[in-house]
């Protein structure tokens, strides 16, 4: 059996191209990372002053809570399902989302418990400031298994083009 | 550098992100990709087709894709995938029994050393789906019996066993045409 020489021609349909360009585009998974993390945040800061409302609220009032909760996971939902299904993030892409993640989770926390503070009692700026830390240092641990697996994909490759040399 | 390597350091730089590799990574299996497309399909345009579905799975597949040097067998298994689902009506493999497999590899068989790349393509579109695909893996693009087994989901035995079936009925096909080695 010879040995595989498929070699590199310039015979790759230029629709092709295209559509993988499009496929491989960094500005859309960062989209969808920008999606997710504003649903998610929006979804937890409505979700805090609900929590911290004094008073009863109206049941129109609480409905549309409700509706923006569910509206803000949903998209959250969905970036999930795109980022893992249909624009899986590569290394570089996994670090700066997982930067942007961090970024939105710590103001996220910040904002959530300020406004606990502002508007609620000790237990809820409890409540939220512990809620807030737990997901910031899952933001954390996303960041660093990110950067940890690109640090171990960069040796590979340099190991990879010594062993070319 | 070796083909192995090539597509290794591809794969990694793929993954890392460095969206000029998945051109490259294209542009190196394009080729092969299509040819056994067409080989499987019969339609210029349906491989086109297939393989623009083959190439989009491959790119949203890739960062799960734990081996690098595993890339090829991994392509064609798509590529398997994909054509299989549209030729689901017409692909009915009938299963080769391992003793049969076994036999045949006791065998020599004498066209392995005569067959080359024309006569194969010549008669490939007169055989059923099983056999034509087993020609274009191990004839057309060179894989490796292990990595054809892999692609197509079988032990290898078999893939010796479906091989041997196809260069007959191949070695039938091409008598008929007068091509008789």
């Amino acid at each position: 059996m010879s040995e595989q020489k498929p070699t590199a021609q310039g015979d790759v349909p230029e629709q092709l191209e295209r559509a993988l360009a499009a496929e491989v585009s960094l500005r859309s998974r960062m989209r969808h990372v920008a999606v997710g993390l504003a649903g998610g945040g929006g979804a937890a800061l409505v979700a805090v002053l609900w929590a911290t409302e004094p008073d009863p609220l109206p049941a129109r009032t609480q409905l549309a809570f409700a509706g923006l909760i569910v509206i803000g996971l949903a998209w959250t939902g969905f970036a999930g399902w795109v980022l893992s299904r249909r624009r899986p993030l590569f290394a570089r892409d996994r670090v700066l989302g997982a930067r942007l993640a961090l970024g939105a989770t710590a103001v996220t926390a910040v904002a959530g418990t300020v406004l606990a503070a502002v508007r609620g009692t000790a237990a809820d700026v409890l409540a939220t400031a512990v809620g807030g830390v737990v997901l910031t240092a899952a933001a954390v641990l996303v960041l660093v298994r990110a950067r940890s697996r690109r640090r171990e994909l960069l040796r590979l490759r340099d190991a990879l083009r010594r062993g070319a040399s | 550098m070796s083909g192995d390597v090539r597509d290794g350091l591809l794969v990694v730089r793929c993954q890392l992100g460095e969206r000029e590799a998945f051109r490259e990574l294209v542009g190196v299996w394009h080729a092969p990709l299509r040819r056994y497309l067409q080989g499987m399909a019969g339609s210029p345009h349906l491989a086109d087709d297939l393989a623009q579905e083959v190439w989009i799975a491959v790119v949203r597949g890739l960062p799960r894709l734990r081996q690098p040097e595993r890339f090829t067998p991994w392509l064609f298994t798509i590529a398997r995938r994909t054509v299989t689902d549209h030729l689901r009506q017409a692909y009915r493999a009938p299963a080769t029994p391992l003793e049969e497999a076994a036999a045949v590899v006791a065998e020599g068989d004498e066209l392995s050393g005569v067959l080359t790349t024309m006569q194969i393509e010549a008669g490939l579109s007169e055989l059923p789906p099983p056999e034509r695909e087993v020609l274009i893996l191990f004839h057309l693009e060179d894989l490796p019996l292990a990595a054809c087994a892999e692609v197509l989901g079988v032990a290898p035995g078999t893939v010796k066993s479906r091989l041997h079936r196809a260069r007959r009925m191949l070695r039938t096909i091409l008598a008929e045409r007068g091509y008789e080695a």
